[in-house]
């Protein structure tokens, strides 16, 4: 899978539009209320409630069902039992865990360390190093893989060219460079947002109390982070394990579950041990997922009472600037240098090879195949946005305002789509989309993925944009609903506002820029994403990633350049145009100085 | 009817408009084993114009009894009526009330005139009417220069304005206000009370006052009702409470209490007076009715209502109405003493010191108080 992590709750800004998103600022405004308060059960929350978890049972409970029923075939039973006789199944497992561990680790690490010198330091550049640590957020899988194999291949510019070394990239090494680019960013944010909440009184009292700066940051920052660095490190483990794109492009002969379950399905035509596969995936991702979602996210120490009551203590010692900047500056570097690659790669003809400019990749890109392709999926990740906009928004409202009971429950399977792998939800799609589903003859669903699926298998992409694409809406939903006070509803109420009156004036304003923040992310996510889509594109229905996954798979790496530039293109344009078309009139007349 | 907003008196207290009865109202939270009753029994009418207040500690169920008044709550039994009509069927949007919250809940993405606006254009105001009342709303809470702020631009006391104004400009029958006040610094409290009873005053709008200052309560209020544990524990003129508690719990928690242990009471039903034995003397004072022969009975005595009469003598036995000063602390406009007596330790405030006449600490003093100063009543179970 190519799933782009979103930076999880604790982030206290979205890493696309860092302008736009404001935090609707109530007179002070307490988190939660602990007040008991009357749950009333009106006709509409019951109506939205039931419409909500079917679209859910339809979009992800079903096909997750449905692997788990084929997966207990004999057939699937017999896999699971060769899992743990079969010394070749121990040992994918045994990659999978591995790698998972290393890239959670690794990437933690080089998160806490961008986070900590954007929060702690002043330097030149600081807002591009910003810009540069988000830019694998809208990149595309396969640029990374496609470029780290051009620089440091066996026939590499770095490896072979500039150095004369021929390492072999392909398998851990080559995954674990690949994997760590990719998904850092999440835990950056993640730790980013949970260190500019920091209260730097802390930090004061501890100096206060006689400790030196060091002593400071072993004692006070760190253990205050440890919430932060455990859920960076499930998240990035969970992304990880889930990946198709890259252990297909660079994993050589380590092959990891999500990779051997693809084999499965689409080389060995053996749905049932490809659901066992995914089964096997699921249960980790989900577990993993859930105690990061559910036990170090409520770990969390830090206060988060608003604005921090003070300036954070930057470090300004020489020695320990050059110790931070020094290996910043070489993986900004090394991310730059990559990114070069992917864009130069699309305008010469073999980069390394054979340096001549053509504009041959973009031709044969941009005539035929590619622009059918870039239509298509630009046309579908923008429907499926704003449907996922407001499935997410609908289960924010009923988790936070709304249920009681079951509200656990909803929120869960409300991020579900973001917790099952991409891998397993494709599996799960294309088994349960495959044939239409009805009651005797009367069909309900028709076919929606495979051969001689409704509208060319487009609708099953739909689906799965919007299933994975609702976490974001519904995080930054709960966020921004739980930053409204109760009592701004019931003030409104009590002015004679009915409960549709006062969703509309006052809480759909107060949470649509935190809301929209949340989409356009999901949007670059969508676009990006690969691993369920490989298992229901269509000749009709052609998606930009897996047109890529076949280039680079041809080895044509020119055309998978350009085409990645493109989508980086459309990516970072919609975005844009979204951020222009959603920037607020700010409320009242900044001029004026604060009030005494 | 039409309540305007500006500076001339609109409309008379004891209107016939904005009668608010409850009657037997229960509310419980959850149920079986867990079930909980946070407010029973509870049963008041709000006259047109009065101001009620409700007070008590936290958790005695006064926010729950205003929040069924607004309709954020619904109660398990009983009923609650504005003039006659019944509220409970009613959503929060369709009774005619006004609240005002602790949070202040403005709107944080409408300036200070789109807030107070809301309510008016919800109704369908037409916009020259409308600019005009809120306009005059403003006026009268001295907003007219921060229309076109924020919130967020606001100080804690111009947002509570705000939130004011805004509550009141659609003209509610009935104002409801839950801790208004208790995010606001001492000073501004005492200020933004003045004000609110001003207003409340000049617009004749029956209202009910949720706190758990005394001192708002006091200030503010026509009649209090204390509360206690979710029942009614008392309901008065400020005055009233304060003199002629219902119970201990009353007196202890308005103001500041002493009381005295008596012997051999003898009540006078007819007179509403009894007879007891305190600090060696016997005396005629006022009774609660409960307070009869026989009963446990304690005196009531307001430390300001002691009298400390120094000796300056510090060998004297402790007896009768002598005893031995154990703290004395002088506030400026008042010295605050600690005194040993018979009867166990009595706090007396006696005003306006001259710093000669403090008994020091260890000397024999005097303690008498004028037996109308004194209530009695039944000691607590």
């Amino acid at each position: 899978m190519r799933g782009r992590a979103a930076p999880h709750d604790e982030t206290k800004e979205s890493p696309l539009s860092i302008e736009t998103v404001a935090a609707p600022a109530a007179p002070n405004p307490p988190l939660r209320t602990s007040r008991p308060r009357e749950l009333r059960h009106d006709t509409a929350t019951r109506v939205v409630a039931v419409v909500v978890v079917a679209i859910l049972s339809l979009l992800i409970v079903i096909p997750v069902l449905t692997i788990l029923s084929t997966s207990a075939s004999s057939e699937g039973l017999a896999v699971f039992a060769s899992i743990f006789s079969s010394s070749v199944n121990r040992q994918i497992i045994l990659n999978t865990v591995i790698l998972g561990t290393i890239v959670g680790a690794l990437g933690t690490a080089i998160g806490f360390l961008l986070a900590y010198v954007q929060v702690r330091m002043e330097f030149r550049g600081k807002r591009i190093l910003h810009l540069i640590a988000l830019l694998p957020i809208v990149s595309p899988p396969f640029a990374l893989a496609t470029a780290v194999i051009t620089l440091f291949g066996r026939s590499g510019l770095v490896t072979r060219d500039l150095l004369g070394i021929t390492p072999n990239i392909y398998g851990l090494p080559g995954l674990t460079v690949v994997l760590t680019l990719s998904f850092f960013p999440a835990a950056y944010m993640n730790l980013l947002g949970m260190m500019r909440s920091l209260d730097p009184s802390l930090d004061e009292a501890a100096s206060g109390l006689g400790a030196s700066k060091w002593q400071v940051f072993r004692s006070v920052t760190i253990p205050m982070l440890v919430p932060g660095f455990a859920s960076s490190f499930l998240l990035l483990f969970v992304e990880t394990i889930a990946d198709l794109a890259n252990p297909l492009v660079i994993g050589g002969d380590f092959t990891v579950l999500s990779s051997r379950a693809y084999i499965a399905i689409t080389g060995e035509y053996d749905v049932a041990a490809g659901a066992a596969y995914s089964v096997v995936l699921l249960l980790p991702a989900v577990l993993v997922f859930l105690i990061q979602r559910y036990w170090a996210g409520r770990r969390s120490v830090v206060a988060v009472t608003g604005k921090p009551s003070g300036r954070p203590d930057l470090i300004t010692s020489p020695v320990a600037r050059t110790m931070l900047l020094a290996p910043v500056a070489l993986f900004a570097g090394l991310i730059v240098l990559i990114y070069a690659t992917v864009v130069v790669g699309g305008f010469v003809s073999i980069l390394g090879v054979n340096d001549t400019l053509t504009l041959d990749h973009y031709a044969y890109v941009l005539s035929g195949i590619g622009s059918d392709a870039m239509v298509t999926t630009t046309t579908l990740a923008l429907i499926a946005t704003p449907l996922a906009g407001v499935l997410g928004l609908a289960v924010a409202w009923l988790v936070v305002r709304k249920l009681r009971r079951g509200r656990s429950l909803m929120d869960f399977l409300g991020m579900l789509g973001l917790a099952v792998p991409g891998t397993v939800l494709g599996i799960g799609y294309a088994l349960t989309f495959n044939t239409p589903r009805g009651f005797g003859d009367v069909v309900l669903i028709p076919a929606l993925a495979g051969g001689g699926a409704a509208f060319g298998g487009a609708v099953a992409i739909v689906m799965v944009y919007v299933i994975r694409s609702s976490p974001s809406g519904q995080r930054a939903g709960v966020a921004a609903l739980q930053q409204i006070d109760m009592s701004i509803d019931e003030a409104s109420a009590s002015l004679g506002a009915s409960g549709l009156t006062t969703f509309r004036k006052i809480t759909l304003p107060l949470v649509r820029p935190a809301l929209f923040a949340g989409l356009t992310y999901a949007f670059a996510r969508s676009m990006t994403t690969l691993s369920p889509i490989v298992f229901l594109t269509t000749p009709q229905t052609k998606i930009m990633t897996s047109q890529i996954l076949s280039e680079v798979d041809a080895g044509r790496f020119g055309n998978a350049f350009a085409y990645c530039t493109i989508l980086i293109v459309i990516v970072m344009g919609v975005i844009g145009i979204l951020n222009l078309l959603i920037r607020e009139r700010p409320v009242g007349r900044p001029a004026d100085a604060m009030a005494t | 009817m039409t309540i305007t907003m500006h500076d001339t008196p609109a409309r008379d207290v004891g209107d016939t408009v904005g009668r608010l009865v409850l009657s037997g109202i229960q509310k419980a939270f959850g149920s079986g084993g867990s079930r909980v009753v946070a407010v029973d029994d509870f049963t008041l009418t709000v006259e047109p114009g009065e101001f009620v207040t409700f007070l008590g500690p936290s958790g005695c169920g006064k926010t729950t009894t205003l929040r069924m008044i607004a309709g954020f709550e619904s109660p398990t039994a009983g009923s609650v009526s504005l003039d006659d009509e019944d509220m409970v069927s009613l959503t929060p949007d369709r009774r005619p009330m006004g609240m005002v919250f602790q949070s202040y809940a403005l709107f944080p993405h409408m300036t200070v005139f789109e807030n107070v606006a809301y309510g008016l254009k919800l109704k369908g105001l037409p916009a020259k009417q409308l600019k005009e009342e809120v306009g005059f709303a403003l006026a009268s809470m001295s907003l007219t220069n921060l229309a076109n702020r924020a919130p967020n631009q606001l100080s804690g006391g111009q947002q509570q304005r705000v939130a004011l104004a805004r509550a009141m400009v659609v003209k509610p029958k009935v104002l409801l206000f839950d801790e208004p006040l208790s995010n606001l610094d001492a000073k501004l409290r005492a200020q933004m009370r003045l004000e609110i009873r001003r207003l409340q005053r000049r617009l004749g709008i029956s209202s009910v006052y949720v706190t758990h200052d005394q001192d708002e309560a006091m200030s503010l209020s026509d009649r209090i009702v204390v509360m206690r544990s979710g029942r009614i524990e008392q309901v008065g003129a400020p005055d009233t409470i304060y003199r002629h508690p219902a119970s201990v719990f009353v007196a202890d928690f308005i103001g500041r209490a002493n009381f005295l242990d008596v012997d051999d009471v003898r009540a006078d039903a007819s007179t509403g007076r009894a007879s007891a034995r305190v600090l060696g003397t016997r005396i005629t004072v006022d009774a609660h009715p409960k307070a009869v022969a026989g009963s446990d009975c304690v005196l009531l005595v307001r430390p300001e209502s002691i009298r400390v009469r120094p000796f300056g003598d510090t060998e004297e036995r402790i007896a009768g109405n002598h005893g031995r000063v154990l703290s004395a602390v002088f506030y400026g406009e008042s010295v605050e003493y600690e005194i040993e007596t018979e009867v166990g330790n009595i706090v007396a405030v006696v005003s306006d010191p001259t710093f000669t006449e403090i008994a020091p600490v260890g000397t024999i003093v005097g303690v008498s108080f004028a037996p109308e100063r004194a209530w009695l009543l039944p000691a607590e179970d």
